[in-house]
């Protein structure tokens, strides 16, 4: 806005409202500025740069591990925008609005800009050599001394390969990949009957899908591609249905045809009853071993109900219509895996893709990717547990992090913090400065994503395999910050200078890479156009069709089930941290658009909250907005209760991603973290952190608050037709104008 | 319309019509108190309603509001200059444009004089060596702004000059050139940032459509900057002076007899 | 725009609006296809607006005071749950993109005091910040309350630096006192018409989107031209038998007149909100569909 010239409205309040004035002062007057800013001045841009027009530059998210592909509106030299990048297969052009919000994180106000060192007990500001010096001191020597580990968050493409070859060059003992949402149940189950991580479930041709907790449409694995599956799964004759069973409803639960509510750990349970339905039928067409038979003919409707709460009517129905829409999907999602029995509650989830004979049809296997050391590596939390063994044992000597924020995510029992003090060197890469940061003696400013290079690999592709790239949108907004790949680079050529001394820095090493992977993409073009075609289109693709996934044999140990969990006086509720779309890991709380975006379920904003189911609170006497205070055996943290129809009624929902005690002002201070409470209970095939076993108390305390929210004072329609549900049956959506769903 | 009365109205503002549009600028501006020329300070003097007693006086062209600075001393322009130049306008400039503008001795700039890192000549590139605007400001049929040539455009003729290479201004632009580093050139039309000026609808409509000249369509509204230094600001530039222009009826092309005016959608202008 | 502008053309400015086939002859009437069903909540529409109009983030304490603006809000309502169970949302969340609907009848352009907010020929609800002088009878007009007013001077807080760096030069930063509201990204449109007209010809159909059509990963949300009866959103107005101008639309009227004909006709799911106050929203909402087998 033009601060200096005289404003219309000014010059208005000057003359008076005079009704000719108004008309004349119009002429001459004007607000028109000279010689105050500059004019957009090149010395020799590309030939596409028109002053005043936005050039779109292709590039990846990672706002999250889908590796979405994106393209950013880059006017004046600086990144304005994100859009979806149309080449992409995994984005198809759209985008999610933590997607969008990666803008706000280049741009932040509380951006690290130079590196820090610990002196006398506070950071304070330091250069790169002293940082390079004191990183290779401390990575570069023998294993006597104790463990010198990488600790990151899920990593894939080049950069994984790097940290790998610091390993195996002996700069470090180990890379370590820890994810405090880690699905590694659900990969270990998958692995153990498919023989993969992670079978494509193929959404878009399912004619049932029976969703347990899978919130493929919120804060599931990729969101957008899901998204963009579940348009075209709606489209379908006869049209897609959804029945979505979860202890509290997700993004995805709200879209569903059916929505099922169900006690914490007992879907194993649901979907044995729904198997011995199925197994029952005169039609059925499948070979299961006797035992197998015999291990789940106890659980009939009654028995089923009994445990789960759900009411036994159901359960006949909802078997014979995933018989009858076949092929039908099942997925899992985070809650059945987080349980001591989570192994089990997965497995015999994944036997009803088995029983109903889904292979082939909607669970498939995506073609081996040409490099797997591109492939990406999920992360779990046994990685975790085991170096705070190690460090609480003395025996790490060395840490360095990136991508991953430990102190803030870890639960309070495994005193995370209090072991990291052990460590005699720990250093950590980050954009701001986070709770893990600040426990750190190194601290080291990063480029932000968008003035980066990287290659991105996803772990859930539905259509074809692709690398996506990353490139700079913008040059770097402060001097003293460095790529990541730089540093590692840095710290290879300290080890192993002649290997890596062709590479000058990491856009050299990425571009040699993607050159010389040019024989497994089908391509005419030369090598350095080849490289040029990458860039422009933000991704390598290969088309390559979906494979068979081969079943091995389920054993009736493997989905042995608990029937139903005892009761516990002192900590009657079941903690649901929940997961959201735009707040995931907590990594994203430090943007203020996903800070002021409301959670599409409860519409809260700015905030943490205790969804209680309404009957609970009633029993509580509880009411909207009284601050209670959530107890597990390990913790309490404090919350605003909100009535939330869409949850079991012993349960009570935190969701996860705020508490942050130092993250940048939008997310310090803002919120409770139920992650610090969660109790030590692991899942016993695998190790992993149950994450929803934990127990609570409630109590209240005499403190009510206003929720910031954006629903009204009713979510009712009261008698207008604001949105309007038809029955599936009244509707023929072939009859409608057919376009094109990217 | 707020209780004013709209028929008396309309006649007062008849009268002012059948005066020449300078001269009705010319009796606002002897009514309004001045700080509203160059955005300056903020205008406080009350205005009386307009009435019939601003008549068209005979204000000549020369005539500037009282209390306007003087006009500063610039470069002399050449000694070949006439009014106008020796160019045929197919409007004259001398009918449109501000107070203080296209005087024969130099420009009375409506805006300040805007000191540019080089004293960029234009009248030896235009009026000299004939080269056309949209050759260097080539983004204005492509884009809402002109542009100003890439470094190495300039670099790319004055390279290769020797007769002038010594000269002052060019050293500094080729020492530029040399840093690779751009010139930081001010901006002097500078609307307000509300505004969504495009170039490129009035290059694609004057020059392109109804095949004016470039260097008198850019004149519309610039002024002849072909026959100053550096650009200044010779023209109102403001609201009422562009809609005065959307209201005139153009033809459509240099080939039709059809006609048609600007857009006066607010929203076509005001972002 | 001059007196004479205005009283000659006096009778076409104050026509009864919307009439039949008002487009007709129009290059461009930028309309919006809602489909319900494709919705999912993501609140990734809202995100990108944000993104792309320069919106400014409130924070906490003036969202509780009611002055939040976003101008795409995702409504979140509740269905109606099984009578057997607990009382759970059984059927799901209902998910409402609403934005302004670009009256063709608005309430709000008629009450602006100082006539801040017109009709465009290319059938948008202009908003013009500098007439504006915040009376905010606009948006105690709008039925849809889709009019955000900025009651604070948003510049000094909201974009600390160098977050500002982020702001689209397309679009005004607004100050203190002005109403803001979603503009079907006009700048956009701008951008997209003129590069058409450069080229001599008129925008195609999909060449241009609002920033929620282009970021809305199910795409729920199509927009285009409504004059041009090739363009998807046009097709799809006429296949859902909506009408601009009309109120009652035709096939509610035959559906009130003959039951058997509302059982069987399979393509209604197309609606406008609150047409019985006679706005003409451009805006058509396509209802979800949820199965009742389970």
């Amino acid at each position: 806005m033009s601060g200096n010239g005289v404003s219309r409205r000014d010059f208005l309040q000057a003359v008076g409202l005079g009704g000719t004035t108004i008309a004349l002062a119009g002429c001459g007057h004007t607000s028109i500025e000279s010689g105050a800013e500059l004019v957009e001045s090149y010395v020799q841009p590309e030939n596409f740069v028109v002053p005043g027009v936005g050039v779109f530059y292709a590039s990846t998210c990672t706002q999250c591990a889908s590796a979405c592909g994106i393209m950013g509106r880059v006017r004046e030299g600086r990144i304005l925008k994100l859009e979806g990048n149309p080449e992409s297969a995994i984005s198809g052009g759209k985008i999610c609005g933590l997607g969008q919000a990666a803008v706000q994180g280049h741009y932040s106000p509380d951006r690290l800009t130079t590196p820090l060192l610990r002196d006398r007990g506070s950071l304070r500001p330091t250069s790169w050599e002293q940082a390079m010096v004191l990183l290779n001191a401390n990575m570069l020597e023998d294993d006597t001394h104790g463990r010198r580990v990488w600790l990151t968050g899920p990593t894939s493409g080049h950069q994984q390969v790097l940290l790998r070859n610091l390993v195996e060059a002996g700069a470090a003992t180990d890379h370590l990949v820890y994810d405090p949402l880690s699905t590694a149940v659900e990969s270990a189950v998958n692995r153990k009957l498919y023989g993969v991580d992670s079978p494509v479930g193929l959404i878009e041709k399912a004619g049932l899908i029976l969703s347990f907790g899978d919130d493929f449409l919120g804060a599931g694995g990729s969101p957008v591609a899901a998204a963009r599956q579940y348009a075209r799964f709606r489209r379908q004759k006869p049209r897609g249905v959804l029945v979505q069973i979860e202890p509290k409803m997700t993004l995805t639960g709200a879209n569903a045809d059916r929505w099922i509510a169900i006690a914490p750990g007992t879907e194993g349970v649901f979907a044995l009853g729904v198997a011995r339905e199925l197994l029952q039928r005169k039609d059925f067409t499948g070979n299961l071993s006797p035992a197998l038979i015999a291990a789940i003919e106890p659980y009939t409707p009654a028995e089923v109900s009994r445990i789960t709460g759900v009411y036994g009517e159901l359960i006949p129905r909802l078997a014979a219509m995933l018989w009858e829409r076949s092929p039908s999907l099942v997925l899992v999602g985070r809650y059945p895996q987080g349980h001591a029995h989570g192994s089990r509650n997965t497995a015999a989830i994944a036997l009803l893709n088995v029983v109903l004979q889904n292979q082939g049809k909607t669970l498939m296997r995506a073609a081996d990717l040409p490099f797997p050391q591109l492939a990406p590596t999920n992360g779990d939390f046994k990685s975790l547990a085991d170096l705070n063994q190690s460090m609480a044992a003395g025996h790490c000597r060395s840490l360095l992090m990136h991508g991953t924020n430990p102190v803030y995510s870890a639960p309070d029992f495994m005193q995370f913090a209090a072991n990291l003090k052990k460590v005699a060197f720990k250093a950590a890469w980050v954009t701001e400065v986070d709770e893990t940061a600040n426990e750190c003696d190194l601290v080291l400013p990063l480029l932000s994503p968008l003035e980066d290079f990287g290659t991105h690999v996803a772990s859930n592709q539905f259509d074809g395999t692709e690398i996506s790239i990353q490139q700079p949108l913008m040059e770097k907004l402060y001097p003293e910050t460095r790529s990541f790949g730089d540093v590692l680079l840095d710290m290879l050529r300290a080890v192993k200078p002649d290997s890596y001394k062709a590479f000058p820095d990491y856009y050299a090493y990425l571009k040699s890479a993607v050159i010389n992977a040019k024989a497994a993409f089908p391509s005419e073009a030369s090598g350095e156009e080849f490289w040029e075609n990458a860039l422009s289109a933000g991704v390598l693709r290969r088309s390559t069709p979906l494979l068979p996934l081969p079943a091995k044999e389920f054993t009736a140990e493997m989905i042995e089930q608990p029937l139903g969990s005892a009761e516990d006086a002192e900590y009657p509720l079941h903690l649901v941290p929940a997961v959201s779309p735009s707040m995931r890991d907590g990594r994203p709380a430090n943007l203020s658009w996903l800070q002021e975006s409301p959670d599409p379920l409860t519409t809260i904003v700015w905030d943490s909250w205790a969804e209680l189911h309404p009957s609970t609170a009633k029993a509580l006497q509880v009411r909207e907005g009284d601050v209670l205070i959530i107890k597990s055996a390990h913790g309490f943290i404090q919350a605003k209760a909100y009535l939330m129809p869409g949850i079991h009624p012993g349960s009570v929902a935190v969701p996860i991603g705020q508490g942050h005690s130092a993250y940048g002002r939008y997310a310090t201070n803002v919120g409770a973290n139920p992650l610090k409470i969660l109790d030590p209970i692991f899942d016993q095939q695998t190790g992993e952190l149950a994450l929803y076993a934990t127990r609570v108390a409630i109590t209240k305390t005499d403190q009510s608050e206003r929720i910031a929210k954006d629903e009204g004072a009713t979510d009712l329609q009261q008698g207008v037709k604001l949105v309007a549900t038809l029955a599936a049956d009244q509707v023929d959506l072939t009859k409608e104008t057919p376009f094109v769903i990217r | 319309m707020g209780g004013v009365n709209l028929h008396k109205t309309r006649k007062i503002l008849r009268v002012l019509d059948g005066a020449c549009r300078t001269l009705r600028i010319a009796a606002v501006f002897a009514v309004v108190a001045l700080g509203a020329v160059a955005g300056a300070q903020a205008a406080q003097a009350p205005v009386p309603a307009a009435t019939a007693a601003a008549a068209p006086s005979a204000a000549t062209s020369n005539a500037i509001a009282p209390g306007a600075p003087s006009p500063p001393t610039l470069s002399a322009p050449p000694a070949t200059y006439q009014p106008g130049g020796n160019y045929q306008w197919h409007e004259p400039m001398q009918q449109g444009g501000a107070i203080g503008s296209q005087t024969i001795d130099g420009y009375y700039a409506l805006g300040p004089v805007v000191t540019q890192p080089i004293e960029f000549p234009h009248y030896i590139h235009v009026e000299q060596n004939q080269i056309d605007c949209l050759y260097c400001h080539t983004s204005a049929r492509r884009s809402a702004v002109s542009g100003i040539p890439r470094l190495s455009k300039c670099a790319g003729c004055h390279e290769n000059i020797e007769s002038v290479k010594d000269k002052p201004r060019i050293k500094l632009l080729l020492d530029y050139w040399d840093k690779k580093q751009a010139i930081p050139w001010k901006k002097v039309h500078d609307l307000p940032d509300f505004v969504r000026f495009s170039h490129e609808r009035h290059i694609q409509r004057f020059i392109f459509q109804e095949d004016r000249p470039t260097r008198e369509v850019c004149g519309y509204c610039h002024g002849d900057v072909g026959t100053m230094t550096t650009a200044r600001r010779v023209k109102a530039i403001s609201m009422g002076w562009c809609i005065d222009c959307h209201e005139k009826d153009h033809k459509l092309s240099a080939v039709s007899d059809e006609t048609s005016k600007g857009p006066n959608d607010c929203w076509q202008c005001h972002k | 725009m001059s007196f004479d502008n205005l009283t000659a053309n006096w009778s076409k400015l104050r026509i009864k609006r919307p009439k039949i086939d008002q487009y007709k002859e129009a290059p461009y009437k930028w309309a919006m296809v809602i489909d319900l069903d494709a919705c999912t909540g993501c609140n990734a529409c809202t995100t990108a607006c944000y993104a792309e109009n320069n919106l400014p983030v409130v924070g906490k304490d003036r969202f509780l005071a009611g002055h939040q603006m976003h101008w795409i809000r995702i409504e979140r309502y509740w269905g109606e749950g099984s009578k057997h169970t607990h009382e759970f949302p059984e059927k799901g969340a209902q998910f409402l993109p609403m934005m302004c609907q670009q009256c063709e009848a608005a309430p709000c352009e008629i009450v602006c005091p100082v006539g801040a907010t017109h009709h465009t020929p290319d059938g948008l609800n202009s908003q013009v910040y500098n007439r504006c002088v915040g009376s905010r009878y606009c948006s105690a007009n709008c039925p849809y309350k889709v009019r955000y007013f900025n009651w604070y001077n948003y510049p000094e807080t909201s974009w600390p630096n160098p977050l500002e760096q982020q702001l689209n030069p397309d679009v005004t930063v607004r100050t203190k006192g002005v109403m803001e509201k979603c503009t079907f990204c006009v700048q956009r449109l701008n951008d997209a018409k003129s590069k058409a007209r450069t080229e001599g010809r008129t925008v195609r159909d999909g060449e241009v989107l609002t920033a929620c059509a282009q970021a809305c990963p199910s795409s729920a949300i199509h927009f285009g031209n409504l004059a041009d009866p090739s363009s998807t959103v046009a097709k799809m107005w006429m296949a859902q038998q909506v009408e601009l101008a009309d109120f009652p639309q035709k096939k509610d009227e035959q559906r009130e007149q003959d039951e058997k004909l509302a059982k069987n006709d399979a393509v209604v799911r197309g609606y406008r909100i609150f047409e019985d106050l006679r706005t003409f929203p451009s805006v058509v909402y396509l209802e979800r569909i949820r199965s009742s087998e389970v």
